[in-house]
């Protein structure tokens, strides 16, 4: 058996059902074609005005509103053709049981065209896309104008998110310990939906945004002490990750708490495991955790809060020690972070007038340099115990 | 005129110009060989287009003998015009100031003095007499003549005449001479007087043969004459003083009220005698009794009647736009040509029609500033551009801003610009400049802003038409690569789906149409 030719069942019908979806989607530019009218695609926008807060469900969801992709209108023909050029490749990866990554498309859809000016007929050069957010931005569309993720049109990206923890899992045909890592941890695979959850032996999901936060808890025992799965995103989340995490929360019925910087990029990254992301709003529904909670780093941990009759973690000394100034996109994104729904709530306003107030930050490495035993079994421990957690 | 009569008192008006040969322009051997050509072709010009006769005009230039001051040419210009009939030939090219009649016309030669200077500048300088060949319309015999000056008694001495029977039945004049002249140093004057008549002038045929033996032909390139310049008598705004009195000197004998009428426009016997009594002089009079005061003040009232038409210009000759377009168009190959002939308009008591063209695109050469092409009375006016009323309308501070008219220099523009009146306001002796009367310049302006709005017209409508050029390019640049994609789900034919999609574009083009998307995608 070549490794090529090696596919699961699961991958096949996966495979079956986007090839399908691809072809009858993409029909209706054949259709205009073929019928005399100039080709267009109607996509649902992707812009921060038609990304839509639903309280109830606390996500964040793409609106109704829609645009019109034509190749006949000069602004959209090049998106027009790279669009089209991105459904192609996808779809013959997928006839041939390929499983690409975003730069492999990237790669097969790019090159140059080479056309002559009217009327100097001077040769002029341009390529497909230039940069892989060209053909990233167009691969999203896809997902918005098919209705179709690209885990679902088995397409990988780079993950960088990590788990360990006291779980077995299936990935594949194989069945991996997450408790049996040693001193490195299980990177979180592409397609997360296709990993099956053998045995749980944990009371919550720890997100830390940090990596070397992450290594840290992991290397002190805390997962194993306080019988929790340990997972950092380290960053920005990927979708893996975050699918990962709302399948540990949705399927296995596990608080998830996140811990970030104490600062509105912190606050933000905790937004998107929750609610989802301004650019991905499309995924939400699949990607977010909406009973995610942040449990810090808060201001009022900090600075403590007499509104909330709440006590500083740290001492006066220490918080000379540990603090930074702020900067002015750190304010500046404070006050967008305000305007937007989904932070908007009372316990919010605190935080985040208390940071415009302050205008100082605090990563959580400087918790751990308070002692890595405060940060693993004072500051985490005492907080999800009396519940200082913002919903 | 800048020659008062009281000059001609001590010395002959032949031995005055020769003193003062610079006046009319020939003030050494490569002017001089410039503006002898240019006297002749300007007479040949006159003899032919003025009489309803499309012009073939033959110029020819050979060097003789090398002198010191440069050499001697022999200069050769014929025509197919009317012919002088040969009793006028002797005083016409060898008597100066011969004229007897003040009437105005609009016509080329300066006072009638301009082939006799060369005439005079020749027999000076080399010695050798004008021959002159003249067979009129329907003459029997051609009359060849071989004339001099005498300069002191200003008399056409004749130093040989015959005449041949006309056989072939052509007409026309040919003028020799020999003179003293510098081409290497007015090679580069006469090519562009020559080019510049060609462009006032497309329905000449004009052959020059230089001193070098080079050939050029400017073939005429449409048969439509311009309306020939008619005598008109002189408006009674337009009079001076040294004018009145000739005028009055040639109607000596007659009383001053049927004088006025028969000398002046615009003026009647009611007319006439309010002005004689608003003057104050008696109607009983003769014209040639009026005392020096009594012409004064005549002079003053009639410059100032109010109560008269403004002066006709039916008799001026104006080129009209389609000869100018013509022109600009044979010699400068443009992609876009306009022009403009103003209605007649008045100054100081003459009529002046101003007449605009420009020339854009094409074989125009690319230029920091516009190529500015100046004529007066269809003479081209090569010299003195920066102290014309064109210049001060064209005034990069003050004058027209192109950029209002959406053009950017450097670029390939040509302006044209004509006045024809009864009488040019030259700037100086030089007759290259004229003077920015206001009315002129008035009119020069308004002209040049209706051809560049017809212009900026056509720059707008060709970038429409380039921006849709470039707009069809950049959609069909990808027409390959969308079949393609096509292709790779559905199987279509990429052929088939590249024509559709082709169909389609060209559908939405107004202006331009892509025949083959190999024309566009390589």
């Amino acid at each position: 058996m070549s490794a090529t030719s090696y596919s699961s069942k699961v991958d096949v019908k996966a495979r079956e059902r986007a090839l399908k979806v691809l072809h009858e989607k993409f029909y209706v530019v054949l259709k205009d074609i073929l019928e005399g009218r100039p080709p267009k695609l109607v996509i649902k926008k992707r812009t921060l005005s038609n990304t839509i807060y639903e309280p109830e469900r606390k996500l964040l969801l793409l609106g109704e509103s829609v645009f019109e992709r034509s190749l006949l209108d000069l602004r959209e023909a090049k998106k027009f053709m790279q669009t089209l050029l991105m459904a192609s490749i996808i779809y013959e990866a997928l006839s041939n049981s390929e499983y690409p990554t975003i730069r492999d498309l990237y790669y097969r859809g790019k090159h140059t065209i080479r056309y002559r000016k009217l009327p100097s007929k001077n040769v002029g050069e341009e390529n497909t896309w230039d940069e892989q957010s060209e053909s990233d931005s167009v691969l999203r569309d896809i997902e918005v104008f098919t209705n179709v993720l690209r885990e679902e049109m088995l397409i990988l990206s780079k993950e960088k998110g990590k788990v360990v923890g006291d779980l077995k899992i299936r990935s594949g045909d194989d069945i991996i310990d997450l408790s049996k890592m040693g001193h490195g941890a299980y990177s979180i695979e592409p397609t997360p939906d296709l990993i099956d959850f053998i045995e749980v032996n944990a009371e919550f999901v720890l997100v830390v945004e940090k990596d070397a936060v992450f290594q840290q808890l992991h290397r002190a025992g805390f997962w194993r002490s306080y019988r929790a799965v340990l997972i950092t995103s380290a960053g920005q989340p990927d979708r893996a990750t975050r699918r990962f995490v709302r399948r540990l929360s949705e399927e296995l019925k596990l608080p998830v708490y996140v811990i970030s910087d104490s600062d509105p990029y912190g606050f933000y990254i905790y937004s998107v495991f929750k609610t989802g992301s301004i650019t991905l709003s499309y995924e939400s529904e699949r990607l977010a955790t909406p009973s995610a909670r942040f449990l810090g780093v808060m201001m009022t941990d900090i600075f403590g809060s007499n509104k909330l009759n709440k006590k500083p973690y740290l001492t006066e000394e220490e918080r000379r020690n540990f603090i930074i100034r702020a900067k002015e996109r750190d304010i500046k994104r404070a006050r967008e972070l305000k305007e937007y729904p989904w932070f908007k709530s009372e316990r919010w306003r605190i935080e985040l007038d208390e940071f415009l107030e302050r205008r100082v930050k605090l990563e959580i490495e400087a918790l751990a340099g308070k002692g890595l035993k405060f940060l693993a079994d004072k500051y985490i421990p005492d907080k999800i115990g009396i519940g200082d957690w913002i919903e | 005129m800048a020659v008062s009569e009281e000059s001609f008192k001590s010395i002959s008006p032949a031995e005055f110009f020769y003193k003062n040969k610079e006046i009319a322009g020939f003030s050494n051997p490569a002017r001089a060989l410039y503006q002898t050509v240019r006297e002749l072709v300007e007479n040949s010009l006159d003899a032919t287009e003025n009489h309803g006769i499309l012009p073939i005009i033959k110029v020819s230039i050979r060097e003789l003998e090398v002198v010191s001051e440069g050499a001697y040419y022999e200069v050769v210009v014929e025509d197919n015009g009317v012919g002088i009939p040969p009793r006028y030939v002797p005083q016409a090219f060898a008597q100066l100031l011969f004229s007897s009649k003040y009437i105005l016309r609009q016509s080329r030669g300066m006072f009638g003095l301009g082939a006799k200077m060369a005439v005079l500048y020749a027999q000076i300088t080399t010695g050798h007499p004008a021959e002159v060949v003249v067979a009129p319309i329907k003459s029997k015999h051609v009359c060849s003549f071989k004339l001099k000056i005498d300069i002191r008694e200003n008399k056409p001495v004749i130093l040989g005449f015959t005449t041949t029977s006309n056989i072939s039945g052509k007409h026309g004049t040919v003028v020799r001479l020999v003179t003293l002249g510098d081409w290497t140093r007015s090679r580069q004057r006469v090519y562009e007087y020559l080019r510049r008549t060609a462009v006032i002038a497309p329905y000449a045929e004009i052959a020059f043969r230089d001193p070098e033996g080079n050939y050029l032909l400017f073939e005429r390139s449409i048969d439509k004459l311009p309306p020939p310049a008619r005598e008109a008598l002189p408006h009674p705004h337009g009079i001076d003083i040294e004018t009145m009195k000739s005028v009055l000197k040639s109607i000596a004998e007659k009383h001053v009220v049927e004088g006025l009428v028969e000398s002046f426009q615009g003026i009647g016997r009611t007319t006439a005698i309010r002005i004689l009594e608003e003057a104050n002089i008696d109607l009983e009079k003769k014209a040639g009794e009026l005392t020096d005061l009594e012409i004064e003040t005549l002079v003053r009232v009639m410059k100032s009647y109010r109560d008269i038409k403004p002066p006709r210009a039916n008799h001026l000759s104006y080129l009209g736009e389609e000869i100018i377009v013509a022109g600009l168009k044979k010699i400068f190959e443009p992609e876009f040509t306009t022009a403009i002939t103003r209605r007649p308009s008045v100054y100081e008591g003459q009529a002046f029609i101003v007449e605009v063209g420009v020339a854009y695109g094409g074989k125009v050469p690319v230029t920091e500033k516009p190529l500015i092409l100046r004529y007066a009375n269809k003479i081209p006016l090569l010299y003195d551009e920066g102290i014309d009323v064109v210049y001060k309308v064209l005034d990069e501070k003050r004058g027209i801003d192109f950029k209002v008219y959406e053009i950017e220099f450097p670029a390939p523009l040509v302006i044209l610009t004509h006045i024809c009146s009864t009488k040019i306001p030259y700037r100086g002796v030089g007759k290259e400049a004229v003077a920015d009367v206001p009315e002129i310049e008035s009119e020069i302006e308004s002209a040049l802003r209706e051809v560049l709005r017809k212009l900026r017209l056509y720059i707008q409508h060709k970038r429409r038409e380039l921006e849709e050029i470039e707009k069809a390019v950049a959609i069909a640049k990808y027409i390959p690569e969308i079949s393609e994609s096509l292709y790779r789900v559905y199987k279509v034919d990429i052929r088939d789906t590249s024509t559709k999609l082709l169909e389609l574009l060209n559908s939405r083009l107004k202006s331009f149409k892509i025949s083959s998307l190999s024309s566009v995608v390589m």
